[in-house]
C-alpha cells in the first residue's frame, strides 16, 4: 500500500531517535519487572542495579516475616498484605466481577435502546435520541457530586450496587450500536415479526448475533474504563471488603516510601495486574484497536 | 431483573399481528399494543440514564448556586460559589496547571504520534512490534504503573531518573520536593500513556487515504516530499484535529495520574500545589472539605471549557457521521 509508506527525508532521519523512544517507553515496564524480583537491600542500593542480582520472591511472599530480626525482612509481601480484607487476589476478583457485570449489563441495555431507536421508533424516541446526543457532551465531573449524593441517599455506600449500577447507562455505546443496527435490513426484522416473533425475541435472536463484532469492540473501552476507575470507587467505598484493585494499588503507591518492602510490593502488584492485561490484549488485538478508535474512524 | 421487566411488558401488551385481526385504531389500548413493547425495552436504560445522568446534571447546576455541605439542607446563595472560586488563588493554580498539562501533553503526543504512524504504519514485523511497544502503556498501564513511575522519579539516590542524571554529571533532583518538576513529570507520563493510542488512530487515518491518489501523483511526477506535503498532510488534517482535540478534552480531565503521584495524607496537590489539577482540586473541595456547592461550581467551569472543545470537535465533522 502506497499510503502506508511515507518516504520523506526527515522521517528517515528520525528513524533512529524513534527506535530509542520506543526503548525508553519500555523502561517503566522493565523497571517494574526487575524490581518485582529484587530483594529489599537491592532495591535501596545506590546506584541501582540494572538487572536482578539477588533474585527473590519476597516481594510476593516474605517467608522471613516475623522470623528474622533484620529490619529489612520486616516488610510483608504482597500476598501477606490486607489480612483483614480480601487479600490481593480477592481484590483482583472483586474488580474483575465489577468490570464483567457492568460491561455485560451496559452492552445489553444499550443494544436494546439502539434496536428500538432504529427499528421500532415510538412517539418521543427522537427526544430520547436528542437527550442521549446532548449527554455525551457532559463531562463526568458534572454528575460526580449528585451521583455520590444519590448513592449515599439510597444507602448504597460500601455496596457492589454503588460500584456497578450508576456506571451502566452509557450513551456512546448506544451510538456505536446504532451504526451497526442501521446496517441490518429492515426486511429481516419485519419478516421475523410476521412469523410471530415479539420484539424481545427479535432483539435476542436476530439483532444481538449480528451485533457481536460491534459488542466485542465497544466492550473494550467500557471495560477498561471500569477496570481502571479510581475516583468513583474511593468516593463510594471505604471498607476493605468492597475495595477495588485501583484503590489497593493507589494505597500501595502512597506507602511506597514508608515501608522497607514498599517499592518491591508496588512493582510486584503492578506486574501481576499487567500480565493478564497483556495476554488479553494479545488475544483481542483487533477488537482493542477497533474499540478504542470507535470515535475516530467513520463507521 | 432487567429481563423480567421487559418480559412482563411484552406479555401484558403482546404485539398483535395487526394485518390479520381488526384492531382499534385509536385509544390507549391501541397505543400500548403498538408502542408498549418498544417502550418497555428501553425502560432499563432510560431509568438508569435519568437517575444517573440527566437528573444529576440538573441537580449539579442547582447545587452550584447553594452552600450545600452534604449534611444540612442546601440554601441558595446566588453566584457566591462562582465569585469565591474566581478569588481563590488555588483555583488559578489548578487551572494553570491543567491548561499547561493539557497544552503540552496533547501537542507533543499528537505530533510525535503522527511521526510514529508515518514511520511505522506498515505491515512489517518491525513496524508491528513498534506499534505494540507504544500501545503497551494503554494495555498494562493504570494506577499500578503510576506507582512504578513514582519509584523511578524517587528523590532518593536509587531513583532511576537521578541515577541517569548522575551518569551525565548532572545534579540529582528532588522531583517531589521541588515545585518546578511536578508538571514536567506529569507531562512525560501523560505523553507516555497516550502516544500509542494516537499512533494507532493515525495509522488508521493513513490507511484510509486511497492509494490511487498517490499513484496518480507519482505519474504526474510528484516526488516523495511533494506527495507528503500535498496529499498526506491535507488529507490527514481531520484526523490530526480529532486526535488533538479529544486529547485536550481527555488531558484536561486527568485525575488518577496526578492524584496517585502527588496526593498525601494532608495534601492532594504535591508541594505548593505544584501538581494540583482541576479535577483533583474539585475532589479536594467537594470530598475532603465537603463544600459540595463550591465543587459543583468548579464542575460547571470544567464543563464550559470542555463544551467549547467539544463544539470544535463536532465542527471538525463528526456530526456528519451520525446519520
Amino acid at each position: 500500500m502506497v499510503g502506508e509508506r511515507q518516504n520523506v527525508w526527515f522521517l528517515r532521519l528520525l528513524k533512529t531517535p524513534l527506535y530509542l523512544l520506543a526503548l525508553s517507553v519500555m523502561v517503566p515496564f522493565y523497571w517494574m519487572f526487575t524490581g518485582a524480583f529484587k530483594s529489599v537491600p537491592e532495591l535501596k542500593q545506590n546506584p541501582p542495579t540494572f538487572y536482578i542480582h539477588d533474585f527473590t520472591l519476597g516481594n510476593f511472599y516474605n517467608s522471613k516475616l516475623g522470623v528474622s530480626k533484620d529490619i529489612l525482612d520486616q516488610g510483608e509481601g504482597l500476598f501477606q498484605k490486607f489480612p483483614n480484607g480480601l487479600g490481593f487476589f480477592g481484590y483482583m476478583l472483586n474488580s474483575l466481577l465489577i468490570t464483567a457485570s457492568v460491561t455485560t449489563c451496559c452492552l445489553l441495555i444499550a443494544s436494546l435502546v439502539s434496536y428500538v431507536l432504529v427499528k421500532r421508533p415510538f412517539p418521543g424516541s427522537t427526544v430520547l435520541f436528542t437527550l442521549l446526543l446532548a449527554s455525551m457532551m457532559i463531562p463526568w465531573e458534572v454528575t460526580l457530586i449528585p451521583n455520590f449524593l444519590m448513592v449515599r441517599d439510597l444507602g448504597w455506600i460500601n455496596t457492589y450496587s454503588a460500584l456497578t449500577i450508576p456506571l451502566m447507562a452509557k450513551a456512546f455505546v448506544v451510538f456505536y450500536f446504532r451504526q451497526a443496527i442501521l446496517a441490518i435490513p429492515t426486511d429481516l426484522v419485519d419478516s421475523a415479526r410476521i412469523d410471530g416473533a415479539n420484539d424481545l425475541r427479535i432483539w435476542w435472536q436476530i439483532v444481538t448475533p449480528l451485533l457481536r463484532p460491534a459488542m466485542a469492540a465497544i466492550a473494550i473501552p467500557v471495560a477498561l474504563g471500569v477496570w481502571g476507575d479510581l475516583l468513583w470507587a474511593i468516593l463510594v467505598v471505604n471498607d476493605e471488603s468492597h475495595s477495588t484493585l485501583p484503590m489497593i494499588l493507589a494505597q500501595l503507591a502512597a506507602n511506597l516510601n514508608y515501608s522497607p518492602s514498599g517499592a518491591g510490593v508496588v512493582m510486584a502488584a503492578s506486574l501481576i495486574v499487567s500480565v493478564p492485561a497483556v495476554v488479553f490484549f494479545a488475544l483481542f488485538q483487533r477488537q482493542f484497536v477497533q474499540g478504542l478508535s470507535a470515535g475516530a474512524t467513520k463507521g | 431483573m432487567i429481563h423480567k421487566t421487559t418480559l412482563q411488558q411484552t406479555r401484558t401488551a403482546p404485539l398483535g399481528m395487526s394485518a390479520a385481526r381488526p384492531q382499534p385504531r385509536r385509544g390507549v389500548r391501541f397505543f400500548m399494543q403498538k408502542y408498549g413493547p418498544p417502550m418497555g425495552l428501553v425502560l432499563p436504560f432510560v431509568v438508569l440514564f435519568v437517575l444517573f445522568v440527566l437528573w444529576p446534571v440538573l441537580r449539579s447546576l442547582y447545587l452550584s448556586f447553594t452552600d450545600y455541605t452534604g449534611i444540612k439542607a442546601p440554601n441558595l446563595v446566588g453566584a457566591t460559589n462562582y465569585v469565591n472560586m474566581l478569588h481563590d488563588p488555588r483555583f488559578y493554580k489548578a487551572l494553570r496547571n491543567s491548561l499547561t498539562y493539557m497544552f503540552f501533553t496533547s501537542l507533543i503526543s499528537t505530533s510525535v504520534g503522527l511521526l510514529l504512524a508515518l514511520s511505522f504504519g506498515g505491515q512489517k514485523l518491525a513496524h508491528q512490534l513498534m506499534r505494540a511497544a507504544f500501545f503497551l502503556p494503554l494495555v498494562a498501564g493504570g494506577v499500578g504503573i503510576i506507582g512504578v513511575w513514582k519509584w523511578i522519579a524517587s528523590s532518593e539516590e536509587f531513583g532511576l531518573f537521578n541515577t541517569v542524571r548522575k551518569m551525565f554529571g548532572a545534579e540529582s533532583i528532588r522531583f517531589f520536593g521541588d515545585p518546578h518538576y511536578a508538571l514536567p513529570l506529569l507531562i512525560v507520563i501523560g505523553v507516555w500513556s497516550v502516544l500509542g493510542y494516537n499512533m494507532v488512530i493515525f495509522v488508521a487515518g493513513l490507511r484510509s487515504i486511497a492509494p490511487e491518489i498517490y499513484e496518480a501523483a507519482a505519474i504526474d511526477g510528484a516526488g516523495p516530499s511533494a506527495r507528503f506535503w500535498k496529499i498526506t498532510l491535507p488529507l490527514l488534517r481531520p484526523t490530526i484535529l480529532y486526535v488533538l482535540v479529544t486529547g485536550m478534552i481527555g488531558t484536561f480531565q486527568e485525575f488518577f495520574t496526578p492524584y496517585v503521584l502527588f496526593s498525601d495524607t494532608n495534601n492532594v496537590g504535591g508541594i505548593l500545589d505544584s501538581g494540583l489539577t482541576l479535577t483533583v482540586y474539585l475532589y479536594d473541595v467537594g470530598f475532603r472539605h465537603f463544600e459540595m456547592g463550591a465543587a459543583s461550581a468548579i464542575a460547571w467551569l470544567l464543563f464550559t471549557v470542555i463544551f467549547i472543545l467539544t463544539l470544535i470537535n463536532l465542527r471538525i465533522g463528526r456530526i456528519n457521521d451520525l446519520d
